[in-house]
């Protein structure tokens, strides 16, 4: 293990040390504040990072608040991932990744992400590979706090080959059995995009999980962005969809269209021309820079330039697919009228 | 129709007895025959589609492969589940699946949980089929789809940085048996993989067995040009090339010394129905065509088009 580990083990027990306590950074307090004031906080240069969702409720515009702040060096541990990724790379922010796929789903490969590693620029970006099962497997160490877990995936591939954190061992209980050992990610800070939140950061997710459970409890720090901000009254109403507790969480951040491009199920469907327009621009490198220029923006501006119209298509868009209950009680009662767009306008 | 599926493949071939009963979610004319107009993307498409038989549990991941596994759920295949990677089982997507949490996958869904629990369930061996996508293939059918080095790159500093293993590793030592869907080309159907990111029979033999895997691997490879399988030593052999094609070609996009089946057969045409249900599922050719239809409609017009084609599943 490198010092670097060593000291961001260090800070991991310094940071969860007092979480039980009634003041701990993680008590039963409003931990809730601005996109600007938690990316500053908790996303600092050489940090490592994961990002929630994956191809639908990815954390973007807590994305692109990384790049506007431009921070730099990060070492990106996740999964798949999409144009979050692809962007911060063509920024400058990521030096090294550990996950299972870059692209930018069916629009294209990511231009960026190719750029770096094939030619540097802006500079390299140094990849380390795992699979899909062994991306969730590196957080499902780290939640639980041991050195690896087993698998049979990645045996037989060059995964282990150009990835030195993967080890493969014959089952030391006796079957014979070739088995990889993941190693744990505990990242610095996991940011992580939801339905909605209490003030506490008990979160609640719709739809599928990815792995945002398993990352919100391996990262020493967790900021979760969401559509709405909910009394704990509302969270009480549907405990069994509460996947990331608030004693996991130090930041809540309520960012409508959060996950712009992308969908957000039982809020909104993904803007499909808005990304393959970011797959066209991304192919050139000054067409991205351009492409920067117009979009990496405070995200109420970026919304205004989205247009409340098109913003009000996705929502009606994914109503025709999906639902969440509505909210009842706090602010945002008017959701019950069936009007989401109406609603979450009123409540800004 | 088919006779495609050579005997002893029986993946396909209850789809296939059963074809002039399957009813298409599209009113079309004359829908259990030959379709006139077809791109060879929606033949391959189609052809992808037969592998999954009705009832069973299909892995399937963006692009291609879920297409597919859309088009078979709307059509021959109703009571198939189709698992994505990102923790949907069993849903009904009334239209293109664009990436592996799109929403479309909570439509009509049995199952919205993790990944770490489906890929669980998958080395657990409760999936029957995956289906999978590739940038190079080798005469055993293990895959790469992570770099191209070409003749002095590396893994570090590649030629082609392509996206890395997905879901394709998993599926491949795990699932049931795996399909491969790529595009033919002979730089891609090599001697040697740049590198191995997705286990097929390994060195051939008993390989697998060997090394303890849950899935049996690949079964087969579906491309633009043809259909392969693998014999008992894990080797590809060609099986059926499509319309048009001829055997001599898809040597030529083959590296290696193909094995060809006594008894190539030609691929069926798809059915009008095929074709029509496919256009219904991706009205805007996000998948079919690769084109860049969406960018050229704009946003009014793309989200117009794609609520009315979703309805109409819907409403099925």
């Amino acid at each position: 293990m490198s010092q670097a580990d060593d000291e961001a083990r260090d800070r991991a027990r310094t940071a969860r040390a007092p979480t039980g306590t009634a003041t701990g950074p993680r008590s039963r307090r409003d931990k809730t504040t601005d996109l600007e004031t938690a990316v500053a906080a908790y996303v600092t240069d050489g940090a490592s990072i994961a990002f929630g969702g994956m191809g639908g409720r990815d954390p973007e515009a807590a994305a692109r608040e990384i790049v506007r702040q431009e921070v730099s060096g990060l070492a990106v541990l996740d999964d798949a991932r999409t144009t979050l990724f692809d962007i911060m790379v063509g920024a400058g922010c990521v030096d090294e990744y550990v996950g299972s796929w870059v692209g930018t789903s069916l629009i294209s490969q990511g231009f960026n992400v190719r750029r770096a590693v094939e030619d540097g620029i802006p500079h390299h970006l140094a990849m380390r590979d795992v699979s899909n099962f062994g991306a969730s497997l590196l957080f499902l160490a780290g939640a639980m706090d041991v050195p690896f877990v087993p698998t049979r995936s990645m045996v037989g591939t060059d995964v282990p080959t150009h990835n030195p954190d993967i080890e493969v061992i014959e089952d030391p209980l006796g079957s014979g059995d070739d088995l990889a050992l993941v190693p744990a990610a505990q990242p610095d800070v996991a940011v992580i995009h939801v339905q909605r939140a209490d003030p506490m950061g008990n979160a609640q997710i719709w739809g599928n999980v990815v792995n945002d459970h398993l990352k919100a409890r391996a990262a020493d720090q967790v900021v979760v962005t969401c559509e709405e901000v909910v009394p704990t009254e509302t969270i009480r109403q549907h405990p069994e969809v509460t996947r990331i507790p608030g004693y996991a969480v130090d930041a809540v951040v309520e960012v409508p269209f959060g996950s712009h491009p992308w969908h957000c199920y039982g809020y909104y469907y993904a803007d499909l021309p808005f990304y393959r327009e970011y797959g066209q621009q991304s192919r050139d490198r000054e067409d991205f820079l351009a492409w920067a220029d117009e979009w990496i923006l405070p995200h109420d501006e970026y919304l205004e330039n989205i247009g409340a119209d098109r913003l009000a298509t996705l929502e009606e868009m994914e109503a025709q697919l999906n639902d969440v209950p509505p909210v009842v009680g706090g602010t945002a009662d008017q959701r019950d009228d069936g009007d989401r767009g109406a609603a979450r306008e009123g409540g800004r | 129709m088919s006779d495609d599926h050579a005997a002893g493949h029986s993946t396909g071939d209850a789809a296939v007895t059963e074809a002039d009963a399957i009813e298409y979610p599209v009113a079309v004319e004359r829908p259990h025959e030959p379709a006139e107009d077809y791109s060879l993307t929606e033949l391959l498409a189609v052809t992808a589609a037969k592998e999954i038989a009705d009832g069973e549990l299909a892995f399937i991941g963006v692009g291609m492969s879920l297409i597919s596994g859309v088009l078979a759920k709307h059509t021959h295949a109703p009571d198939c589940q189709l698992v994505t990677e990102s923790g949907y089982v069993g849903a009904c997507p009334p239209g293109v699946v664009q990436s592996i949490s799109d929403t479309v996958l909570g439509v009509d869904a049995l199952v919205a949980t993790n990944q770490l629990q489906i890929f669980t369930d998958n080395q657990r061996g409760l999936f029957d089929v995956g289906i999978i996508g590739a940038g190079q293939i080798d005469r055993y059918g293990n895959t790469n789809s992570t770099v191209v080095t070409g003749d002095d790159g590396t893994y570090e500093r590649p030629k082609v940085r392509l996206p890395g293993a997905g879901g394709s590793t998993d599926i491949m030592t795990s699932c049931g048996r795996s399909i491969v869907m790529m595009r033919q080309q002979r730089r891609a159907f090599t001697t040697e993989l740049d590198y191995r990111t997705a286990p097929g029979h390994l060195d051939g033999g008993d390989a697998r067995d060997d090394a303890g895997f849950p899935g049996d691997g690949p079964a087969a490879v579906i491309t633009d040009m043809a259909v392969f399988r693998f014999d008992d030593d894990g080797e590809m052999v060609l099986s059926a090339t499509h319309p048009g094609v001829d055997v001599d070609e898809v040597r030529e996009a083959v590296q290696w010394d193909l094995q060809v089946s006594d008894d190539v057969a030609t691929t069926s045409v798809p059915t009008r129905g095929e074709i029509a249900t496919l256009r219904t599922i991706d009205p805007t050719d996000t998948v079919l065509r690769g084109s860049d239809y969406v960018y050229e409609v704009g946003f009014d017009e793309w989200s117009e088009r794609v609520m009315e084609h979703w309805k109409t599943l819907q409403d099925q």
